[in-house]
């Protein structure tokens, strides 16, 4: 309760609006470049290039738009931690994304920059297509639990 | 009734707006597209401004994410259409609601001018010695508009309606406001 009194963030009612937008552009950017690789893993686009190269021309990518949502997320937390931390939505979506970051800079950064398709980098492509999802949908719901 | 009324008294649209689950679903699912076709809008302006993916032709970003870029706009648009007509009499009155539409119709014109001579003129820019400016300028254009759509999207749920004293208000301490519209 103190928290989020004496936060600036609440000294203006335009701040929690402009860290969401940058937030959503933000999950725009990661979520979106890593789909790219998703979609590559499943052959459903840049079939031409390998899924190597598409991983390689992304990785920054998705580093910025990390940066972005991990900046923007804990200051929207900072507005009112109490309502935040005893909201089930929001405690999912941070396991959820605990276990995305691992799982993209681990397993599926092995299988986008090993050169073996198969069924095992069609598996990776959707389990990351499905985590990424579900954290979106965590942070919708978090409004609605 | 008045036509916002009317739409939204369709039974299905009252169905959507009075479930406690349809409507963050609908709602998370025009999100998700944001994310995984956006992002891939996002890419290929930022392929024409020559920031991201240098090495890879620009046709080849331009057609591979083409047919999924619309698969997503049409999902996007459903589900935006869905969440607006369940509520329509409140996105009726909502100024940022008709600033959003706008921007979609400059998304729209933005795609009548540049679609000859940019996304379906790929080869030749590709052969070009240096990235046409018309190239550049509609990435940058792109990435403007639709800077513009997510921004205004986002204040829709923080416009109270008329009524309410003065500018939009935002209920900072408690960010609950996304389902403001719907409590």
């Amino acid at each position: 309760m103190f928290l989020a009194e004496a936060n600036p963030l609440n000294a203006s009612e335009l701040i929690f609006p402009t860290l969401e937008v940058i937030h959503i552009a933000g999950f725009a950017v990661l979520v979106g470049t890593i789909a790219i690789v998703d979609f590559r893993l499943l052959g459903l686009g840049l079939r031409r290039q390998k899924a190597a190269e598409v991983a390689r021309d992304l990785g920054p990518w998705t580093l910025i738009g990390l940066t972005m949502v991990l900046l923007s997320g804990p200051l929207m937390f900072s507005s009112d931690p109490d309502m935040y931390y005893l909201n089930r939505s929001f405690q999912v979506k941070m396991v959820l994304l605990l276990v995305a970051i691992v799982f993209h800079y681990t397993v599926h950064r092995k299988v986008a920059l090993s050169e073996a398709a198969g069924f095992g980098s069609k598996a990776v492509a959707w389990i990351s297509l499905a985590l990424w999802v579900s954290i979106i949908f965590g942070g919708i719901f978090i409004a609605f639990v | 009734m008045s036509i916002s009324e009317t739409i939204q008294s369709v039974g299905f649209l009252t169905d959507i707006r009075e479930s406690a689950l349809v409507y963050p679903i609908i709602m998370s699912t025009h999100l998700a597209c944001i994310a995984v076709f956006g992002g891939m809008i996002l890419m290929t302006d930022l392929r024409l401004l020559g920031i991201a993916m240098k090495d890879r032709p620009v046709t080849e970003v331009v057609n591979q994410f083409r047919i999924w870029k619309r698969v997503g706009f049409c999902i996007m648009v459903t589900m935006g259409a869905l969440l607006a007509s369940s509520e329509a009499v409140k996105y009726s009155t909502n100024p940022f609601f008709w600033a959003k539409m706008s921007f979609l119709v400059l998304v729209a014109m933005h795609a009548i001018i540049f679609r000859p001579r940019v996304y379906n003129n790929t080869a030749e820019i590709d052969r070009a010695p240096t990235l046409p400016g018309i190239a550049k300028l509609a990435g940058a254009l792109s990435l403007t508009i639709w800077l513009g759509v997510l921004s205004m999207g986002r204040l829709i749920g923080y416009y109270e309606g008329p009524g309410s004293p003065g500018k939009p208000q935002a209920t900072i301490t408690r960010p609950v406001n996304i389902g403001q519209l719907t409590r």
